[in-house]
């Protein structure tokens, strides 16, 4: 998946991050809008639809205090994406449920059985994510949505590369269902 | 488990590339004879690659207006003054955010609260023998269980908070006349306190033995860090009251504390 502002108008976003990191409202203003749908999406499918506007707020506050540590190095919407990830993950662990999420629950399996209405798919699948269990659904996002690899993931969610795999394979299972899968 | 899922259950480290070659090999071998595992793959195949185009979708209301709200309020406070600090304005940036929690300022307010009331203990007047002018800290000291409970107290003293808008008249130590009337906590008047006091304390700390010294600097520099991590946090949260009242009772108890050691130059006089 590609990176949303990366293709268009790279020099006018490097202006933008410069602008903003001076100070100048507009220029992030612009970043924001150019950045808001995937860290919305993000957000939304790793949280709950009920916490992604809250979070996506704090994202970009965080941004914008952060905006001085961006040295350039990778490409903004990058460091963006991490920065964000990060907050989520913050947000999770703040409310203690990382241990739980990622123990084994047999009976997920049999939570995902609706088969999905086909007249408009791309919403359907995102539901479908909103049903996985949180851990599954996590990784998930990371693995299969945004492209981190296990070790990546392993990392930032402070479990094991095999735990990852596990509930990959786990959330896939469910969405297999949740597609027509027998 | 059965013999299907001991194959499913592989069958994403395949997709992915995980498996080792060997297993590799064992799985494409049992793919080329079982149908159902096939299908499995296929379904999980179009999975990954539904995930890899969904697109992002904006949120439903535009959230810029809270988040320029937040910066706007932030920058704000970057550049209001508060009391006497001297703040670095930076161009933009919101400064790094000084958080204290409520219990760590509890357990400071605690510990500056502690200490002092052991100082005074430790500097005490002498006994005089009426039940009317026990001060506070000796009938505590007197009984342990009133002491225990009084730890979660604010600290009170001798000297009651309505006291430091009172005439002062404790600072005539060492010859030099450093009486103060009417000290009050704005910064002026407050400061020109501290000074006159500071200069009492050390034109008569010869008076004071070595280990009240010791006692006296010590607690004054707890104060004094207190008073300016409460500053420094009120620089990130200048409407937070709580922040304002721990200030001002912390540069009241420095005030108190200087009172006391300077009256008790005096009294070794």
């Amino acid at each position: 998946m590609a990176l949303s502002g990366e293709t268009p108008s790279r020099t006018g976003l490097d202006t933008d991050v410069a602008l903003a990191a001076e100070g100048d409202a507009s220029a992030f203003e612009r970043i924001y809008r150019t950045h808001v749908a995937r860290i919305h999406s993000l957000t939304r499918r790793m949280l709950s639809v009920h916490e992604a506007d809250e979070v996506t707020q704090d994202i970009f506050v965080r941004t914008w205090q952060k905006l001085g540590q961006f040295r350039g190095e990778s490409a903004f919407a990058t460091w963006l994406h991490r920065l964000a990830i990060n907050v989520v993950i913050e947000r999770r662990r703040s409310f203690a449920v990382q241990r739980e999420r990622m123990t084994d629950d047999p009976s997920a399996l049999d939570m995902l059985t609706v088969a999905p209405a086909r007249a408009d798919l791309t919403v359907d699948f995102e539901q479908a994510i909103a049903q996985l269990p949180p851990g599954a659904r996590e990784i998930f996002t990371l693995h299969d949505v945004e492209g981190y690899k296990h070790r990546e993931i392993a990392t930032m969610l402070e479990i094991t590369a095999g735990t990852s795999k596990r509930q990959l394979h786990r959330a896939r299972m469910l969405m297999r269902k949740h597609l027509g899968g027998s | 488990m059965s013999m299907h899922e001991e194959w499913t259950d592989r069958l994403s480290d395949y997709l992915d590339g995980e498996l080792p070659a060997e297993e590799c090999g064992d799985v494409e071998a049992h793919l080329r004879e079982c149908a159902h595992c096939s299908d499995v793959l296929n379904e999980l195949k179009r999975v990954v690659a539904l995930a890899r185009s969904i697109e992002p979708r904006p949120p439903q209301s535009d959230l810029w207006a809270g988040i320029a709200e937040r910066i706007d309020a932030a920058r704000q406070r970057s550049v209001q003054p508060v009391g006497r600090v001297n703040l670095t304005t930076f161009p933009h940036r919101v400064p790094r955010r000084i958080a204290f929690t409520l219990p760590q300022l509890a357990a400071a307010a605690l510990v500056v609260a502690a200490v002092s009331g052991g100082l005074v203990w430790e500097l005490r007047p002498p006994f005089p023998g009426t039940a009317e002018a026990v001060p506070y800290e000796r009938s505590a000291a007197a009984d342990p269980a009133a002491s225990a409970a009084d730890v979660g107290r604010p600290f009170r003293g001798p000297v009651s908070a309505a006291d430091v808008g009172r005439p002062f008249r404790g600072a005539e130590a060492g010859g030099s006349d450093a009486r103060i009337d009417t000290v009050g906590l704005a910064d002026p008047q407050y400061d020109a306190a501290v000074a006159d006091l500071e200069k009492a304390l050390k034109n008569g700390r010869g008076q004071l033995d070595a280990s009240t010294i010791a006692i006296v600097e010590h607690n004054l520099q707890i104060i004094d860090q207190a008073i300016s991590q409460a500053r420094e946090a009120l620089v990130a949260d200048p409407a937070n009251s709580y922040l304002s009242g721990h200030l001002v009772e912390a540069r009241r108890r420095k005030l108190d504390l200087l009172r006391r050691a300077t009256a008790l130059t005096s009294e070794a006089n």
